[in-house]
């Protein structure tokens, strides 16, 4: 306890500075077309996007991408997520995804496991038109009050640039992602 | 220990390299310029995070103690560190009390201001950086030379050498995506098997008791999901409010490090998952002595994106290692200082104080003049080179007296025109790599004085 004593003594003996939190940021940047805009990033971070009219029809195309892998979706809870290690193809349900960069917000609640969307070598994602907003700010507006226990903004697949600058995509994360835009 | 200056001499003796890392530097600081244009807000997001930071640390005991009794609210384990040497006890006990044997780490200056691995290694614990960039400066016994791209002073012929040495790669193969295939087969093994994994934190939320992590491979996520205990290092200016202020600081963060619109990953981390242990430790090591001065509080803003080191024209010709420091570029020069003021004496030196810093920082840091501050306080307390304070001190009995200044310009034309080896030699630091200028004639004064 003696050094965080010594770390609050610290602060607490510096001169009172007042200076105020400016407020939540009002973002400028709208847009007209955040779905378009959605699939215009997805394509920047390295996704793949599919538009479908339902979820049936999503799981003809993911047959004809991801032919001789073996699918699992998220229906059961694994409690080990060492399970997960065999997994190919992994798809779940995001929560919303953002306009401006692509990202899909997940968490526990739509999640087998935490380190389901990392572990599995491919990853498959069903995102609803309508739940696409423009801005990190809408982003966190829509997760105010709603605090899980653990979440991530997910965009693209894992990818690293770390020999000679040069991207490689799938480091140590899923390989490739595939967003079904419903 | 080389200064700044000697290192630097013996990185651009390969005068290819050298050009190659100014202009991949440039490149990833023209990506930034790119991406942030095209935000119509991106000044008023700048301003944004510059006085939350500031509201921030004006307030920073008051947030510290929110989050500290919000994550224990979410049942993490919330640890104090006063120094670098606190924190690598704490990280150690947590460890040996699971009997962990090898650990995964992913990117965390602050183990790297610390000295973890050195600590751990000596105790016995083998320590696996798990970020590519680390993981290969980790076989080669060096450390990361810049904060955001590790391995940036290596080429793909020299990461092939040393994947070949440690993992057996074909001798030759020097292809970036076999290569990281390579790594990430030899890494999968370590995140399987690993007890304990250390992340760093780029911000922590008082109002949720909530860490965020951002990377681009997954590799903090692997470790800290599958392994039963995840400790998480943080320094305590990394605090940041309310979870809205987030939205501002992802949107600057990887725009301002590599051009990305976000990292891939940005993981919050509220509460450990069933049947897992999470600790926090919060660390000082000369944080709040930074705090409590005027003129170098802000350095503290810093949210470790890099743009600085990108954009610098020395960082970008004389690289990280040069710098001798666990953060090189700018940013690293003027936090350096505060931990020891006579080892890192050179470092505010090394700067042409052009100011490109101070213009890409998203948290709008004046770090060019605090550069210039630290210059100043070096110099005070008597810790500049002798050559340094001389020719200053000469400087200023030239410069304060008419007539010899008139003078000894008039000599300086003189032996420039006629004995130009006496200042064209390698005594002179001016004359390396660069040709003099031909002497004027006359001097301004006088052509100023006699002119038609």
């Amino acid at each position: 306890m003696s050094s965080r004593s010594d770390i609050f003594g610290a602060i607490k003996a510096l001169e009172k500075r007042e200076i105020s939190h400016p407020g939540d940021f009002k973002s400028y940047s709208a847009t007209k077309d955040p779905v378009g805009d959605f699939k215009n990033s997805l394509s920047i971070v390295g996704a793949m996007c599919i538009e479908v009219e339902n979820k049936k029809k999503a799981e003809t195309r993911l047959s004809e991408i991801y032919p001789d892998l073996q699918r699992y979706t998220s229906q059961d809870v694994v409690a080990n997520g060492l399970d997960l290690e065999a997994v190919d193809v992994l798809e779940i349900d995001g929560m919303f995804g953002v306009a401006e960069n692509g990202a899909i917000w997940l968490s526990d609640q739509f999640l087998p496991n935490r380190v389901a969307p990392f572990i599995c070598q491919h990853l498959v994602i069903y995102v609803a038109k309508s739940e696409i907003v423009a801005t990190l700010h809408e982003a966190y507006e829509r997760l105010d009050g709603n605090y899980a226990d653990f979440g991530l903004f997910l965009s693209g697949p894992s990818k690293t640039a770390d020999i000679e600058q040069s991207l490689v995509i799938g480091a140590h994360g899923a390989r490739s992602l595939t967003i079904i835009l419903v | 220990m080389l200064n700044h200056a000697e290192a630097s001499e013996k990185f651009i003796e390969d005068a290819e390299r050298t050009t190659w890392h100014d202009e991949t530097l440039w490149f990833v600081r023209s990506k930034r310029d790119k991406v942030s244009k095209l935000l119509p807000e991106w000044e008023a997001l700048r301003e944004q995070a510059s006085q939350i930071k500031d509201h921030t640390l004006a307030n920073l005991g008051q947030y510290l103690e929110e989050f500290e009794a919000n994550a224990q609210k979410n049942g993490i384990i919330v640890h104090w560190a006063k120094d670098a040497q606190e924190h690598n006890e704490i990280v150690h006990s947590i460890i040996s009390k699971h009997g962990g044997k090898a650990l995964v780490k992913s990117k965390s200056m602050l183990t790297e201001e610390c000295h973890l691995n050195d600590f751990l290694t000596k105790k016995g614990v083998e320590v696996v950086d798990t970020d590519l960039g680390e993981r290969i400066v980790q076989f080669r016994n060096e450390v990361p030379s810049h904060i955001v791209l590790p391995a940036i002073h290596l080429k793909k012929e020299d990461v092939g050498e040393t994947f070949h040495e440690f993992l057996g790669t074909p001798k030759g193969n020097k292809d970036p995506q076999f290569l990281t295939e390579a790594a990430r087969q030899h890494l999968r093994g370590f995140f399987l098997g690993a007890n304990v994994a250390i992340t760093g934190v780029n911000f922590a939320v008082a109002e949720t008791g909530e860490f965020v992590v951002c990377t681009n491979e997954g590799n903090a996520d692997m470790g800290a999901h599958l392994a039963k205990v995840h400790i998480a290092c943080m320094g305590i200016e990394k605090m940041i409010p309310k979870r809205k202020d987030l939205g501002v600081f992802l949107r600057l963060l990887a725009r301002s490090a590599t051009g990305q619109l976000i990292t891939t990953y940005s993981s919050h981390f509220a509460k450990p998952r069933e049947g897992q242990e999470m600790h926090i430790v919060l660390v000082d090591n000369g944080r709040t002595r930074q705090l409590a001065r005027d003129e170098f509080r802000n350095s503290l803003k810093c949210i470790r994106c890099a743009a600085c080191f990108n954009t610098c024209p020395v960082y970008r010709r004389s690289g990280g290692h040069s710098y001798h420091q666990p953060v090189a570029g700018p940013i690293g020069s003027i936090l350096a200082p505060n931990f020891d003021k006579s080892a890192n004496v050179d470092l505010p030196f090394a700067s042409t104080l052009c100011g490109s810093c101070s213009n890409v920082c998203p948290v709008k840091i004046n770090i060019h003049e605090q550069l210039w501050f630290w210059r100043q306080d070096l110099m005070k307390d008597g810790l500049a080179p002798l050559g340094k304070s001389l020719s200053m001190k000469g400087m200023a009995f030239v410069f304060s007296n008419p007539t010899i200044f008139k003078m000894a310009g008039y000599m300086g034309r003189l032996v420039m025109r006629f004995a130009p080896f006496i200042v064209n030699n390698s005594l002179n630091p001016w004359f390396k790599q660069r040709e003099m200028p031909d002497a004027p004639k006359e001097s301004f004064q006088s052509w100023y004085k006699n002119r038609k």
